[in-house]
């Protein structure tokens, strides 16, 4: 069995965006899995045990933040690189973001190709 | 009525011959039948006036006018009887007489002009108004009392407890005086006119009743009762009187000097009488004093409630403004957060698709061209959006910053490598020179975005070929840090230097299109460079260059040794 591609999940409520990442990540040899709101996120996250999570801050249901607690405080998934996408740029938002234990915050407009490369750098780095 | 239209100053032509006749009365021997007709004339000529002015002038309201007519015209129907008994009838009236009846008549008709057309001033501004006319009358009633009227009622002589009602009289006229004259603030002529016969009438009036008893003979004090005829007449003729019975409107009643010193004589009255009559050694008149005094108070009191409940009512007014204006800006807020989130999600799909698409190779020319003009604009709309959602923020006290100390020379360094693609797609020489280690207490972000600003100006109005240079030095002091971008690009008119770091202002060569921009660049590195506590300026000659100089505090100086080490 060849080693598998490390498995990533991406959540955030607009599609477009999720189709951009997750085409971003597999072109770079990830294995993806998407959802669209953040109780799907966590369910995806408990079941799978994924390498990273990239998760939209703006959610229904659960937010990314709240997403982002509830990990920090299941044993099982510490160490858990999570990555914060937002369009909400205001330094308290990021600040928030990292303060409840966020690996990188990632403003709304990136670029693909920037995401991509942080994402194998935090992977690299745990 | 056809030919008083036609004179052009009907006023003004009753008032001069009025006062001929006048004139004439006091050189007619006194006490004689030509005296006597003349001043009936006078009388009944001022009733004819105030009739004919009110049917010409036509006022909105005319009942004022009508009973100051009866009122007038009640005197003059006194005057006559009196005159009857003295020149027809060869003997003295009776006391009181018909003609008393007449006179007494004459003044609640005049009373009740006043008061009608004080009903049409409005209400806040009338309640003051009748308030201090009540204090003022109130003060000279204790007065009228104890000095007139308390020795004329007491009196054994009928004839005597007779002009006892003329001063009572002259009270109610004084109280009509003063509420018109304290209510509203209406500077008509014949306005005026109105207060000055009134005035006229109310002083003979008082004149005769201290020395009284002599009705029927003629005397100076004659001409102040002709006048208040003559000018009453005047008034209704004057064309201004119908602003009298219109409605004003934005007046606040002010309590202005004159009016406090009227009202503080007034309140003064009771304890000034009471010492003046212990001076006089007179009997103090304790009742009507006590009476008196407390009835001042209490109008006093009303008339600092009301102005309580003035204010009141324009501080509620204020607060409820103030927190529409605090809602407001919050709306302003939210909009604005709100606006940004909702253009950035759609422009992250815009310029992440477009990195897709070039990142193929499956876009050939000239699809591949056109995809780039639409990333080079996607990143001008986000830089829009970026800088007002900066300025928005920035107005409402919101920049955060997160002050760190930080080597300048090495964010000037890593703005200038950034910029050097755009200056090389116009070939322009961009070069930069700067001293180490210059230590600043700053954002990161903020001065990166301060350099990238002034960088990208400077590049955005140079002409292709030309050059942009940075330079980054200590001043000799060793306490501030200077910063320069100067190019070689087409500068700015001297007029527009001083409007330069404006929000939303465009230099006059840079509008009409051929360079894009907001106007926001510069008032933003303005913001960005005040909050740092430093200042910034410019030097330009137009067509030649424009040089940006920032100056900055700074935190610690260059060791000489690390300079060496490094060069």
């Amino acid at each position: 069995m060849r080693d598998a591609a490390p498995l990533v999940v991406v959540a955030d409520d607009a599609g477009d965006i999720l189709a951009l990442v997750q085409t971003a990540l597999t072109r770079a040899g990830y294995e993806v899995v998407t959802a669209g709101d953040g109780e799907a996120a966590l369910r995806l996250i408990r079941e799978r045990r994924p390498a990273l999570a990239l998760l939209d801050v703006s959610m229904p249901k659960l937010d990314g933040l709240g997403v982002l607690v509830q990990v920090r405080e299941d044993p099982s998934l510490a160490g858990l690189p999570v990555i914060l996408l937002s369009a909400l740029a205001q330094e308290s938002d990021v600040e928030r973001g990292y303060s409840l234990g966020a690996s990188k915050y990632v403003r709304k407009p990136f670029s693909p190709r920037e995401l991509v490369s942080i994402v194998g750098e935090i992977l690299r780095a745990g | 009525m056809r030919s008083l239209r036609q004179v052009a100053r009907p006023w003004l032509a009753y008032v001069v011959a009025g006062s001929v006749v006048i004139g004439v009365y006091f050189l007619l021997p006194f006490n004689t039948v030509g005296q006597a007709v003349l001043y009936d004339a006078i009388g009944a000529s001022s009733v004819v006036a105030v009739l004919a002015g009110t049917t010409v002038c036509r006022p909105a309201k005319r009942t004022p006018w009508y009973l100051f007519a009866i009122g007038l015209a009640a005197f003059v129907v006194g005057d006559v009887i009196f005159n009857l008994y003295a020149y027809a009838w060869h003997r003295n009236p009776p006391t009181p007489s018909v003609a008393d009846v007449f006179y007494l008549l004459g003044y609640p008709f005049l009373a009740g002009g006043f008061a009608l057309l004080i009903l049409d001033v409005r209400r806040a501004e009338r309640r003051a108004g009748v308030i201090d006319a009540a204090i003022l009358s109130t003060a000279f009633g204790i007065v009228q009392w104890i000095f007139l009227m308390a020795r004329l009622v007491h009196s054994a002589d009928r004839g005597l407890r007779v002009d006892a009602a003329y001063t009572g009289m002259d009270v109610v006229l004084l109280s009509g005086l003063a509420v018109f004259l304290l209510t509203p603030s209406w500077r008509a002529p014949a306005y005026r006119m109105l207060t000055a016969s009134l005035a006229f009438l109310l002083v003979a009036d008082e004149v005769f009743a201290t020395n009284p008893n002599h009705y029927g003979n003629a005397s100076w004090n004659d001409a102040l009762y002709l006048l208040s005829y003559v000018v009453w007449g005047a008034a209704a003729l004057h064309p201004s009187m119908v602003k009298l019975s219109t409605r004003r409107r934005g007046t606040r009643p002010r309590l202005s000097t004159p009016r406090l010193a009227v009202l503080t004589a007034a309140l003064l009255t009771a304890p000034f009488v009471l010492v003046l009559q212990r001076l006089l050694h007179e009997r103090p008149a304790v009742v009507t004093i006590a009476v008196g005094a407390s009835l001042v108070a209490v109008l006093s009191l009303a008339r600092l409630a009301g102005l309580v409940r003035a204010v009141d009512s324009s501080r509620h007014q204020l607060e409820s403004q103030n927190e529409q204006l605090r809602a407001a800006d919050r709306l302003k807020d939210e909009f604005v957060a709100v606006i940004s989130h909702d253009l950035r999600t759609p422009l992250t799909s815009i310029m992440g698709y477009l990195e897709l698409a070039l990142d193929s190779d499956a876009v050939p020319e000239p699809e591949r061209g056109y995809l780039k003009v639409v990333d080079r604009n996607s990143a001008r709309l986000l830089r829009l959006v970026n800088d007002l959602l900066f300025v928005a923020r920035f107005e409402a006290g919101e920049m955060d910053l997160t002050f760190v100390e930080l080597d300048l020379g090495a964010i000037v360094r890593q703005a200038v490598e950034e910029s050097l693609p755009r200056a090389a797609a116009k070939a322009i020489r961009l070069t930069g020179e700067t001293d180490d280690a210059l230590m600043v207490s700053a954002d990161r972000g903020r001065m990166f975005q301060l350099l990238d600003n002034l960088l990208g100006n400077a590049i955005k109005f140079t002409p292709e070929g030309g050059r942009v240079e940075v330079r980054l030095h200590g001043d000799g002091d060793g306490d501030a840090v200077r910063l320069e971008v100067s190019d070689s690009g087409i500068g700015v008119a001297e007029n527009d230097q001083l409007h330069l770091f404006e929000r939303f202002f465009r230099a006059s060569n840079t509008r009409g299109g051929t360079v894009p921009g907001t106007g926001l660049g510069l008032y933003i590195a303005r913001a960005i460079v005040e909050a740092h506590g430093g200042t910034i300026g410019v030097d330009s000659r137009p067509g030649k260059g424009t040089c940006f100089r920032v100056d900055l505090p700074l935190v610690r100086e260059p060791a000489p040794s690390a300079a060496e080490f490094v060069a």
